[in-house]
């Protein structure tokens, strides 16, 4: 479905990525894990169109998706929630996810989407008319997935959902991403700090360091290697 | 006798307050265009006073040649022309951002010097200039305004208080506070519920998850900018009906509006409009102590002690993009 080759990519002609070379199944769950620094949300970046390509290609469904506009990429398919959440923040919380549903798919799905939507994230429903600047971290994580979700994706793109959360919440976005994913086998792509975990949900997952795939494989295959251990799951 | 010195002041007063009140509601509508472009694009365009100017001349035109008096007569037609005031205005907007400011802002702007705002406050100042002597050129120096009998006749509030206190409304101001008043209701709505306005203020909250959802971003800013020109455009073509004008008109103005805006919390809509109308108040009542040249000087006065003393306006928003 989606289909990175040799991508190569940075910021004012200086290269974060080299070479990258990344494939996502319809329907698998694939993660990407790598220290600070690594290039994941600039891989995210490039996907979505807001980070410009050296050289490489990424297709999407048989799509040339370095010939589409960045704003056309979510009409094809692709959820991105960005990293830190990037919420609207004088939007309320309704609002945000209306605009998540600001492609045609979102549109034509939207009342079933937000019933599911609200089914998971119960207090949403609840903080509907709030502006969502006024909510907790937590919460905003809940509004950025939401608003993924209205889109009516065909990939989800998830960066770093768990970052400056508190463990309990942290657990519990996890926790619904699982459920999401069983219940909808919606293709995800995730960027996670939570390595063993990450690895653990997802059917195959690649390690990003300094701007190259340095390993890739399934969860047993991953555990199984002596730096993953030492770098990610201080074993 | 000293009653009525009393009554007298009163009168002056309420006189003044109701001036004040009419000027304000067209302020108020000139700083919601620009407001809505600083909003959504966090441009300071130096050129929306000359963008006023030329809503002016457009309602003078439609009114006086294109046959909008004509059809509609001296009453009605001032209005009519101050409403298709409105598309063309849009237009120019529409094509000065295209061929213009996009090129120095948006996310063309990333990098550059400032973020780009000297490129945007350089070029928007050039497009001042060039309108100004542009209609210079093409329209001349003499002063003009649109005709209506209704500038010249007023509705009588009271009399109040034993036959002492009678307030005049101007016709012309009267209405044309209604149709400003009417404007802004209908753009507040645009705003707040319409696809289009909702995908504006996404564009304005965080332009890069907006492109996440699939909105054209350079679009929002195109139509934001467009939008905020033809409704300064209407506001101007309002004042057109009881205030001559000239190619200079705009620099007059320009301060009305930043003012406006500033005492709105930058950016705010609604808060534009109750600065332009608080200022239209301060500059009526303020005749009654000051002499006429020195109005504009209250208003400065007022815009300084604001910035001074609350730089985030009276009626700024409650959550900031981030
Ligand atoms: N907007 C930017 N401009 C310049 N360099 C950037 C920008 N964003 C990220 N970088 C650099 O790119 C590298 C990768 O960053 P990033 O993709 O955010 O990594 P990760 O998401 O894996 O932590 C880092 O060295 C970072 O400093
Ligand atoms: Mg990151």
């Amino acid at each position: 479905m989606l289909r990175i080759a040799q991508l190569s990519a940075g910021y004012s002609g200086v290269p974060v990525l080299h070479d990258v070379s990344i494939e996502v199944e319809e329907g698998r769950f694939v993660a990407i894990v790598g220290p600070n620094g690594a290039g994941k949300t600039t891989l995210f970046k490039t996907i979505s169109g807001t980070v410009a390509p050296m050289a490489g290609a990424i297709t999407f469904g048989g799509v040339d998706l370095l010939a589409v506009p960045a704003h056309r990429r979510p009409h094809l398919g692709i959820a991105h929630v960005p990293e830190g959440r990037q919420v609207f923040p004088s939007l309320t919380v309704m609002e945000n996810l209306e605009m998540g549903a600001y492609t045609e798919a979102g549109r034509i799905a939207w009342a079933e989407t937000l019933e599911r939507i609200l089914e998971w994230f119960p207090v949403l429903g609840e903080r509907r008319g709030q502006p969502a600047g006024t909510l907790s971290g937590g919460e905003q994580q809940m509004v950025a997935i939401g608003r993924g979700l209205a889109s009516a994706p065909k990939l989800l793109m998830l960066d770093e959902p768990s970052m400056g959360l508190a463990p309990a919440i942290a657990d519990f976005i996890f926790e619904r991403l699982i459920e999401i994913r069983r219940q909808s086998r919606l293709t995800i792509l995730l960027v996670e700090q939570r390595v063993a975990e990450a690895l653990e949900s997802a059917d195959h997952s690649y390690v990003l360091e300094a701007g190259r795939v340095v390993l890739e494989g399934d969860n047993q295959e991953l555990r199984a290697d002596d730096r993953v251990r030492q770098a990610y799951l201080g074993m | 006798m000293a009653v009525v010195t009393g009554l007298i002041m009163l009168e002056n007063i309420l006189q003044s307050l109701a001036a004040g009140l009419l000027i304000g509601a067209i302020y108020g509508l000139m700083c919601v265009g620009l407001a809505l472009i600083f909003g959504v694009m966090r441009v300071i365009n130096f050129a929306q006073g000359d963008f006023m100017m030329l809503g002016m001349y457009a309602a003078y035109y439609a009114f006086a040649l294109f046959g909008v008096q004509a059809l509609f007569g001296s009453t009605i037609g001032p209005y009519v022309a101050a409403l298709l005031a409105a598309p063309l205005l849009f237009a120019v907007g529409y094509g000065v951002h295209w061929a213009l400011v996009s090129r120095v802002t948006g996310t063309r702007t990333a990098g550059l010097d400032g973020d780009g705002h000297y490129a945007q406050l350089i070029l928007t100042l050039g497009t001042a200039l060039i309108l100004q002597n542009g209609a210079m050129i093409v329209f001349g120096s003499y002063p003009v305004s649109v005709q209506t009998p209704l500038s010249v006749s007023a509705w009588e509030v009271g009399p109040l208080w034993d036959d002492y206190v009678s307030v005049f409304v101007n016709k012309a101001r009267g209405i044309a506070a209604l149709v400003s008043v009417a404007t802004i209701l209908l753009l507040a709505r645009l705003i707040a519920s319409s696809r289009l306005g909702k995908a504006l203020r996404a564009s304005a909250d965080n332009p890069e998850a907006a492109t996440y959802m699939g909105i054209d971003v350079q679009r929002s800013h195109r139509v934001a900018f467009a939008l905020g020109t033809a409704i300064t455009a209407v506001a101007g073509a309002l004042l057109a009906t009881n205030y001559p004008f000239h190619p200079y008109v705009g620099l007059e103005y320009v301060i009305v509006m930043y003012a406006g805006v500033v005492m709105g919390g930058m950016g705010s809509i609604l808060g534009a409009f109750w600065g332009g109308m608080t200022i239209g108040v301060v500059q009526q009542m303020s005749t009654l102590i000051l002499p006429t040249q020195l109005q504009n000087t209250a208003i400065f006065v007022i815009f300084l002690l604001i910035v001074f003393l609350r730089p985030q306006g009276f009626f700024g928003r409650v959550v900031e993009r981030t």
